[in-house]
């Protein structure tokens, strides 16, 4: 028998499916009778969703051309 | 450390063979020089290999550095067992030389000829204890037929009881024979010893077709590697000012943080003086630039690299003399036989330590082998570790080493938004990090051309964008360590259900306002997982290369920067109506 604590360590490995058929087995076994773990779950993986489907952090092209212009002008002086 | 008697053997010139010399001249470096000293306390005299050397005394110096640490002392393995790891791989790869050397050092350390024979016919019937033998079979296939070496061979060793300490000196061995062979075939080293007859090899290496790759094994350190930290660990400082990043085949050996000393200062000796050849062309040997765009006499140099490392057994003195021909002096040819030499030791450690090829073996893939003596039908069919990806900027990283700078700003446009994230992901802050995005492109550009290798360009420029990062962290003496232990524990606190649909919550742009304040809020060391992992979607090999980590390190910071991002965005998701209930420890 796992305990919530087992259960956590392994949970992104449950996410990722990259868990062995009996380690699955002994996982859903203790979500299906523990409602912590279950919220657990479900709520990491809708942090994942939200984390990757908002693009976050985007730098904007106006933002970086100036940057990359710099840039340049300091590749160039370095080369000649 | 553990001394010989002195004076038991000699290498006096009439041992040598038929009174040659080597291919470089000697000159006298005086009685009281350190690392000779140390040779005659170790080896009983100064071999011929070291004193062949003498036109460079400091990289004599490199040599007695790496030497010292792995092989001079009794740690997880005795000096009997790191000898017998010597001569096994040296009569292995045909080389008179060492395996002379080794044998003669064995006798003195009490072996019998008789036994030392059988080591080299078969070593399964010789007299030797299981963990010997076990440290035997892992290093002859890693020193003889590292394409098919794997994380199966270490396992298999380790399910024998060898300690990971074992299995490190074990590897570091094998790379220091690798070294030692690259050496003693550059410089033309003499015997020190009257010629013996070898008996013949039946073989020991016949075991290597027992072995079966593992198809498909990830890349991955295969040794427990705790973390350090360049900003408290000096070998690792000096790695990153010289590199850009601390490649990861030096993090992938912080169980000996001596060993780690050593190899600095092996660089630092061989690398850094411009006194014979130049940094460029000692980093082109080192990291296996292509011979693509590269002056005749430079093409020359690579060439003769090339064949050395491959232990060619036609390399010969015609190969110095042809680098003569190429306007090279004797010292500079003797420094492209130590740098080789060098790039042969990590070669070896990279493969055996699983570290990610950041730190690229030179040439590989063209090493010729003896297909007789490693038993492979194949070897393209058996290539396991180096699983080469296509690196979709190769060609671009090429155009921009012929000098076509408008190539590196189509670089800059596909990575600009995984280096200002990686950037914002450790640093904290979007203004700094489109600051520093600059001071990262220009380290990109300054050290390309020592690029070349089989690790991915991304990779590489993540690595770059990483230490550029924690150089800023440093500089603003903000302490917010990537590095230090996780905290005491976390419990995850928030354990009420979240409403089915919680993008349905918010606009979209309150959505992503909440979520970077949630990931901004994180410790940098999770924060920056996260992002390269789950944002930037980077493989878990090629995060844990740029960052320095373990796999299994990096996967514990992905998991709780997941367990604390959900915990910090709970409160704006749960359902009202639900009532929390107990937390849980990790």
């Amino acid at each position: 028998m796992i305990n919530c604590a087992d259960f956590v360590a392994e949970l992104d490995n449950y996410l990722d499916g990259d868990v062995a058929a009996a380690v699955r087995v002994q996982l859903e076994h203790h979500i299906a009778h523990c409602k912590t773990c279950t919220v657990l779950v479900d709520s990491t993986r809708k942090t994942l969703k939200i984390l990757t489907e908002n693009g976050l952090f985007d730098l904007p092209r106006e933002a970086f051309e100036p940057i990359a212009e710099e840039i340049m002008a300091r590749v160039r002086t370095k080369e000649k | 450390m553990v001394g010989l008697p002195l004076n038991l053997v000699r290498g006096s010139s009439s041992n040598r063979d038929g009174g040659h010399m080597s291919y470089f001249g000697e000159v006298d470096v005086g009685s009281t020089f350190q690392p000779f000293t140390a040779f005659c306390e170790h080896f009983g005299f100064v071999p011929s290999l070291f004193r062949a050397q003498t036109l460079l005394p400091r990289v004599i110096r490199a040599d007695a550095a790496l030497i010292s640490p792995i092989l001079f002392t009794n740690q997880a393995l005795s000096r009997a067992q790191k000898e017998c790891i010597l001569f096994a791989l040296a009569a292995a790869n045909d080389n008179a030389y060492c395996s002379n050397l080794h044998y003669q050092t064995l006798k003195l350390l009490g072996a019998t000829e008789e036994s030392l024979d059988r080591i080299v016919a078969d070593y399964r019937q010789a007299d030797l204890a299981p963990t010997t033998k076990a440290v035997l079979k892992l290093t002859l296939k890693l020193g003889t037929s590292e394409h098919s070496f794997s994380t199966q061979d270490l396992r298999e060793a380790s399910s024998q009881g060898l300690a990971d300490e074992c299995l490190l000196e074990a590897i570091l061995t094998a790379a220091l024979s690798r070294l030692l062979c690259a050496l003693s075939i550059g410089v033309g080293a003499v015997s020190d010893f009257a010629p013996r007859a070898a008996p013949p090899a039946t073989h020991a290496l016949s075991l290597c077709s027992d072995f079966f790759p593992a198809a498909g094994e990830k890349l991955g350190f295969n040794l427990h590697a705790p973390e350090l930290s360049p900003d408290d660990f000096a070998p690792f400082a000096f790695l990153r000012d010289q590199f850009g990043f601390v490649p990861s085949v030096f993090c992938a050996q912080t169980l000996r943080p001596t060993i780690l000393e050593a190899e600095a200062c092996a660089i630092q000796f061989v690398l850094l003086p411009e006194d014979a050849l130049t940094r460029a062309q000692k980093e082109r040997i080192l990291l296996g630039a292509s011979q693509a765009k590269l002056a005749k006499s430079d093409r020359a140099l690579l060439s003769f690299a090339e064949k050395l490392e491959a232990a060619d057994p036609e390399f010969s003195k015609s190969d110095i003399q042809t680098l003569q021909e190429n306007g090279f002096n004797e010292k500079q040819i003797l420094e492209a036989v130590v740098t080789t030499s060098l790039a042969c030791f990590f070669n070896v450690l990279q493969v055996g330590l699983g570290a990610a090829p950041d730190f690229p073996a030179p040439w590989a893939g063209k090493r010729k082998r003896d297909a007789k003596k490693a038993h492979l039908s194949s070897s393209d069919q058996r290539h396991t570790y180096v699983a080469q990806p296509i690196d979709p900027d190769a060609e671009c990283v090429a155009r921009v080493l012929g000098g076509d700078l408008g190539s590196f700003e189509e670089l800059m446009n596909r990575h600009s938004q995984r280096v200002y994230r990686t950037l914002v992901g450790i640093l904290g802050n979007p203004d700094e990090a489109r600051d520093a995005m600059q001071d990262t492109f220009l380290k990109a550009f300054q050290h390309l051309a020592g690029f070349e290798g089989r690790a991915r360009f991304s990779t590489w420029l993540v690595s770059i964008t990483t230490n550029t990062a924690i150089q800023r962290l440093r500089e603003r003496r903000q302490m917010e360590s990537l590095d230090e232990t996780f905290d005491e524990q976390f419990r995850p606190r928030e354990v009420q259900a979240w409403t089915d649909d919680p993008e349905r919550l918010y606009s979209r742009a309150e959505m992503r306002s909440l979520i970077e304040n949630g990931v901004m809020r994180l410790p940098a060391k999770y924060r920056v997982v996260l992002i390269l992992l789950d944002l930037e979607q980077l493989p878990l090999e090629e995060a844990a290369a740029a960052l320095g980590l373990g796999i299994p390190a990096i996967k514990a910071r992905r998991l709780r920067g997941r367990l604390m991002l959900r915990e910090a965005l709970a409160p704006h998701f749960i359902q009202p109506e639900r009532k929390g209930t107990k937390g849980v420890t990790i």
